[in-house]
């Protein structure tokens, strides 16, 4: 048989439980293991490699779902979604939609909600570095030019506007916050608007008023200054002093 | 630049202790930087990989190359790891004897090859590719087995020989995954040894395996178990006091007791000769 053909075989079976018969014919039976329980010792180690993983991005949804429906769920979606890239990180983003469709969760899509925040969290991380605009350059600009300036977020922002109130959730799992809400205490209903960035080695993450989310939305639209004047009037000279003390603006272009 | 030179016994580098390393600067002979964690160019994870490069030897060990896969490589992968190897300066890249990828998916684990005539051929043409895209030589790494295939009709010491031979790129020694799969496909691993080419193996691996019943499973989440240290004592009679390496990847412990297992390995190098 030709490698190309044995190694289809095979790997079909690792993400394919009905292949294992198939892939076992390829393999000697020895000892007191079968021809399909050697195939099924690599599919347990693939699998179980890929479930580290994402016990590792979504921890606070594999506390709030336990472990046996986190391990359950993550199996299936490896199995309808093989990884393709030999990039580990890029793996994972789709276990919020195969969340978001789940029979179990249509009553608590809530947890779907913190699945998003915490995609969100490696997604940011990940991001690749980014040289600050130096703001003193401002300074040199004509008033055309000022109207004409657009401001950018860290490249690593996301924001996430949740009918949930996902960062008390996240919060609330974390063991380093002594003053964290407890679960039972949190109103479900509560909406929250979200920015996570990084900056340099840190993680931020952080609700935003109401304002400060239009604001940084309107930013993120790539707005220019004459239209962010116009849409937030004399309210923007306070949201563009909060958004720059937080480091949430951190270039900017001219043209 | 010529990197610095790889002695004695080093650990793999794990993301749990990089702030430790980078605040204490502990003596720590060298450092294997698991490539496939920080191949997102200009990422903070490569911000720390450049900075641990920075105070320690180091080499670059990965899992991603698919070297026994029929697939074709991933270009865009080696793009990024000759890249990281240009910022890191390793001393070598090693990656494993293996495949991990086929039918356009990644099974991000290290899976046999049937050891044959045929195979070899295959490899050795994908290796001498791989080392030209990275401008240098590979070390591969025998990797731990569960399965033998119909087909295969050579021994794996056999096979890695003949392929380090032919693709002439060098050998890392993983002592721990001979044993495990000399447990499970009931061979003499002192067998596999004495017939392992002197001048080929650059480096050894040892790392703990995990007993389980009907076969020994290489989790790497254990100490390195008594008759691996056996084995490594052979080992290091037989190729001398080659640069060593623990793994632990998972329930890793603390700095201390991963650096205290590499001085265990230390030792033995230092009774292997006494």
């Amino acid at each position: 048989m030709p490698l190309l053909e044995l190694q289809q075989s095979l790997i079909s079976a690792l993400f394919q439980r009905d292949q294992l018969a198939e892939a076992a014919k390829l393999v000697k039976a020895q000892g007191s293991l079968s021809s399909e329980q050697r195939v099924g010792i690599y599919r347990n180690s693939t699998h179980g490699i890929l479930l580290d993983y994402l016990e590792s991005l979504y921890p606070v949804c594999l506390d709030l779902v336990g472990t046996e429906f986190f391990g359950r769920t993550a199996h299936s979606f490896m199995d309808q979604a093989p990884p393709t890239s030999p990039f580990l990180a890029d793996y994972g983003a789709g276990f919020v939609t195969y969340l978001a469709e789940h029979p179990a969760l249509q009553d608590m899509l809530w947890i779907v909600e913190v699945a998003k925040l915490e995609w969100a969290r490696h997604a940011a991380w990940h991001t690749v570095n980014q040289v600050a605009s130096d703001f003193a350059q401002l300074e040199g600009l004509s008033a055309a030019q000022q109207a004409e300036l657009r401001f950018q977020l860290p490249a690593s922002a996301h924001l996430i506007s949740s009918s949930t109130p996902i960062h008390s959730i996240w919060l609330a799992h974390q063991e380093e916050y002594p003053d964290k809400p407890r679960l039972e205490e949190i109103d479900l209903q509560e909406a929250q608007q979200v920015l996570i960035f990084r900056e340099q080695r840190r993680l931020h993450q952080t609700t935003l008023s109401a304002d400060d989310w239009a604001f940084l939305n309107t930013l993120q639209q790539q707005a220019t200054m004459s239209e962010l004047a116009e849409q937030f009037a004399e309210q923007l000279p306070w949201l563009f002093s909060v958004a720059m003390q937080e480091g949430w603006i951190y270039s900017f272009t001219t043209d | 630049m010529t990197p610095n030179p790889i002695l004695g016994c080093g650990i793999g580098l794990r993301f749990q202790h990089i702030d430790q390393i980078l605040a204490e600067k502990p003596p720590i002979p060298w450092l294997e930087i698991l490539s496939d964690n920080y191949l997102i160019p200009g990422s903070v994870q490569q911000d720390y990989a450049i900075e641990i490069a920075q105070h320690y030897p180091v080499t670059m060990h990965g899992v991603g190359m698919s070297l026994g896969a029929t697939d074709p490589f991933n270009s865009e992968y080696f793009l990024r790891l000759k890249k990281l190897a240009d910022q890191l300066n390793p001393a070598w890249i090693s990656d494993h004897l293996c495949w991990t990828s086929a039918h356009g998916w990644v099974s991000h684990d290290l899976l046999p090859l049937p050891y044959t005539e045929e195979t070899i051929k295959h490899v050795v043409q994908r290796i001498r590719e791989a080392q030209d895209r990275l401008e240098r030589r590979l070390v591969i790494e025998n990797v731990s087995s569960y399965l033998q295939y119909q087909l295969s009709t050579l021994t794996e010491w056999e096979f890695i020989t003949a392929v380090a031979e032919e693709a002439d790129c060098k050998i890392l020694l993983d002592v721990n995954n001979i044993y495990v799969s000399a447990f499970n496909h009931d061979f003499d691993p002192c067998r596999y040894l004495d017939s392992i080419s002197i001048e080929h193996v650059q480096q050894f691996h040892l790392a703990g395996y995990e007993d389980k019943g009907t076969h020994l499973l290489d989790t790497h989440g254990h100490p390195v178990s008594d008759p691996v240290w056996g084995l490594y004592k052979l080992a290091l009679q037989r190729f001398g006091a080659l640069p060593t390496l623990i793994e632990w990847d998972n329930n890793i412990p603390s700095l201390e007791e991963l650096l205290a297992e590499a001085h265990k390995a230390t030792e033995a190098h230092i009774h292997a000769f006494a």
